[in-house]
């Protein structure tokens, strides 16, 4: 069932994952006014929780009033001066620059590349942050040796958590920590749980389906209409529903561009994934050499960092 | 002949890969039913793509781990090529010889033909080189009025093929005793099925396999036709007695019943761990999915011969099973053991781009081969002990 009703206010609204919001786009289309409107009227009516994802720029008063006057969640970019709920912060020269605010979530958008270059930073303002989720965006990308290093990093991460955690702190690191506190999968879950408004008024899996021009799936007027709904959820993903890196976002618009199909995942995103999960079990147990830590967390030692490697060995 | 039987079987039950190069996509005939929607007479194969795609597949022995390989050869008309195909041929057993590839010795050669050429020279020369490692299906459709419906030469005055397919029949059966022959059944064959099938047993082919396409060609009453004509057909081999020495695939003994969630769920169809390859040189899950096969989808490519192939492009058909892209209809269904599906079909007819939604076009026809085959292992049955109820 539908929970979340995501609104990109504009053709240039941040892009807060994987894709890149600014492919593709031929000018800057904010969403009109009555369509706003509408789509709050559908996401009252459907019982949709609202997330409004905001452009680089200011928006024009009607739809700041329109937003402050209404729940919902606020993406923003850090380069606004915008209170949003979750910033997004484009690499790491952007980290450097922001003055970190409590209470708020960040996204750092990081190509490999620069991750494994500037890591450190990362490291150095883990303390000022509450939640930090790290997406990189070019998971495609990642050979057998950028396996390697995710690994290493990710095992430096644990040890510098652990040291925060021990002094009595808390942290959220998506690709370390939420691992640790789910036992069964959360993912994305676009096109399940969540649907997309695009500017054009029509409904889109993620904004991802939006900018690679893929076809809509449904419009305010009409509804939804997703062909094929159920290849969206976790049942009918035959890698993913026996899995247990909860953490992973599963991204089915990656599906989609690497294996052709929302419900089959690539080796790469399966395996960064299975890093994170093993690393957040290095933490768990790192930990438990000095405290009793969450006793009922349980990552078991597995054998395999693909597990479509379980499918072909059967 | 068990033994032949014995290593048929393990030819065909999976462990033997299977690769074909789709040679040319032309062919003398125009036949009506041909899936073939992009035929034509210009994409042929050249000898540089093939020897770069042996070349690929041989270097990579690490993710061709099949025990044995199936070299198969299909058009439009593979024969047409047959210098092309020669030269292949030759190419791999040195290769495989040369390289000391696990392959050596545990290899076929296999084509579909459509058997006009079957007997000149070089087609001849060809097989007599090759005879120990080859497998050749002639298709005829049955008696002359109902091969010569649709098995048609080109141009307008459609001339029939029966006349020059049949006169090569004894060639093949005397160089390949034990061949079988396929047919595929659409609308307009069904009131011709009984007769076919008893005139290719005739001709001395004893195994005939034969289906209904998967595509959504069916008419109100299709299957009560094809139930008429099947019991027809079980009458004609069982009070003949022509089960002793023939079989015909719609017969077969294991089908009509549920299966399992769990350890029945495995995928029916080969796509994915097959690999073709056409004249451009794209690599492809299985021929279904080159363009030349679709009507409505994009061609879907998991390759090619300077880049190799993209793995990620085939997990979608390794872990694809029997439930996850079934209805709920045909995962409860009481006789679903044997009724198939092809995954490229699916793909051509699901509502977006997916192999994930199994098309049931042939559902009623399952339900009516189901009902005839029960009744031709029933009356087996009784007259095996010689019991006559019917
Ligand atoms: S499908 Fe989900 S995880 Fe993937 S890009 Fe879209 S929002 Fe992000
Ligand atoms: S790691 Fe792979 S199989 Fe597991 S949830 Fe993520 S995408 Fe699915
Ligand atoms: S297609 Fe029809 S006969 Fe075949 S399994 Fe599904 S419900 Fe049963």
């Amino acid at each position: 069932m539908m929970k979340y009703l995501v609104i990109l206010l504009s053709d240039q609204s941040t892009s807060f994952c994987y894709y890149n919001s600014s492919d593709n786009i031929e000018e800057n289309k904010l969403m009109p006014l009555e369509t706003l409107r509408n789509a709050i009227k559908y996401a009252f009516m459907e019982d949709l929780f609202i997330q409004f994802v905001l452009p680089p720029f200011s928006l024009p008063k009607e739809y700041e009033d329109i937003i402050t006057s209404t729940k919902a969640s606020i993406i923003a970019p850090s380069s606004t001066s915008y209170k949003a709920d979750v910033m997004v912060v484009d690499g790491f020269l952007e980290l450097n620059n922001i003055e970190i605010l409590k209470d708020v979530s960040y996204v750092l958008r990081t190509s490999k590349k620069d991750f494994f270059e500037h890591y450190e930073e990362i490291t150095r303002r883990i303390v000022e942050l509450s939640r930090l989720n790290i997406v990189l965006t070019d998971i495609e990308d990642f050979k057998e040796d950028d396996f390697i290093l995710y690994k290493q990093i990710l095992d430096e991460f644990a040890c510098c958590v652990k040291d925060i955690t021990l002094s009595g702190e808390t942290i959220q690191l998506n690709i370390l920590t939420d691992r640790l506190v789910e036992n069964e999968m959360n993912n994305c879950n676009a096109g399940c749980k969540t649907i997309t408004l695009a500017p054009d008024g029509q409904f889109y899996i993620c904004p991802a389906f939006y900018y690679a021009k893929e076809q809509p799936v449904g419009n305010l007027e009409n509804g939804l209409m997703i062909k094929n709904s159920h290849l969206y959820k976790l049942e009918y993903a035959p890698l993913c529903r026996e899995c247990d890196a909860y953490q992973c976002k599963r991204c089915v618009y990656l599906n989609k561009r690497l294996t052709r199909e929302v419900n089959t995942p690539s080796k790469e995103q399966c395996v960064v994934s299975h890093i994170e999960r093993n690393a957040s079990s290095f933490l768990l147990l790192s930990i438990r050499e000095h405290i009793i830590f969450m006793p009922k967390t349980e990552i078991k030692e597995i054998s395999y960092l693909d597990p479509f490697d379980n499918i072909k060995n059967k | 002949m068990d033994l032949i039987k014995k290593s048929l079987e393990e030819w065909q039950g999976g462990i033997a890969k299977s690769i074909t190069f789709i040679v040319t996509k032309d062919c003398q005939l125009a036949c009506k039913y041909c899936y073939l929607v992009g035929k034509n007479a210009k994409e042929r194969m050249s000898w540089d793509v093939a020897k770069k795609a042996i070349d690929y597949i041989l270097s990579h022995e690490d993710e061709f781990k099949e025990e044995s390989v199936v070299w198969d050869f299909i058009g439009g008309e593979p024969f047409l090529e047959i210098d092309l195909i020669d030269k292949i041929c030759d190419y791999l057993k040195m290769e495989m010889f040369r390289l000391n590839h696990h392959w050596f010795n545990s290899y076929r050669f296999s084509f579909s033909t459509n058997g006009l050429n079957y007997h000149c020279e070089e087609v001849q020369n060809f097989i007599k080189k090759n005879i120990n490692h080859l497998s050749i299906g002639i298709t005829i459709d049955g008696t002359k009025q109902k091969h010569d419906l649709n098995r048609v030469y080109k141009g307008n005055d459609e001339r029939g093929s029966y006349d020059d397919v049949v006169r090569n029949i004894p060639l093949w059966l005397e160089q390949f005793p034990n061949s079988s022959t396929k047919v595929t059944i659409s609308s307009d064959d069904i009131p011709y099925i009984k007769e076919s099938v008893v005139h290719l047993m005739d001709l001395g082919i004893h195994e005939v396999n034969i289906n209904c396409v998967f595509e959504d060609v069916w008419k109100e009453n299709d299957d009560k036709l094809f139930e008429q004509q099947l019991l027809e057909l079980a009458d004609h081999i069982i009070d003949n007695d022509l089960y002793k020495e023939n079989t015909c695939s719609f017969f077969t003994e294991f089908i009509g019943k549920p299966l399992d969630k769990e350890t029945d769920n495995q995928n029916w169809c080969g796509a994915g761990k097959m690999l073709s390859i056409d004249a451009a040189g794209n690599f492809y899950p299985c021929t279904r999915f080159a363009q030349y096969s679709l009507r409505d989808k994009d061609a879907w490519i998991i390759g090619n011969i300077h880049t190799g192939i993209n793995k990620n492009l085939l997990r979608p058909f390794l872990t694809l099973d029997r439930c996850t892209q079934s209805t709920q209809e045909c995962i409860d269904c009481e006789i679903a053991s044997g009724c198939a599906w092809c995954q490229g079909e699916n793909y051509d007819a699901a509502d977006t781009s997916t192999v994930y939604q199994r098309s049931t076009a042939i559902c009623k026809m399952h339900k009516a081969r189901v009902r005839a085959n029960n009744y031709y292992w029933n009356k087996l049955y009784n007259k095996l002990s010689n019991l006559n109820a019917l």
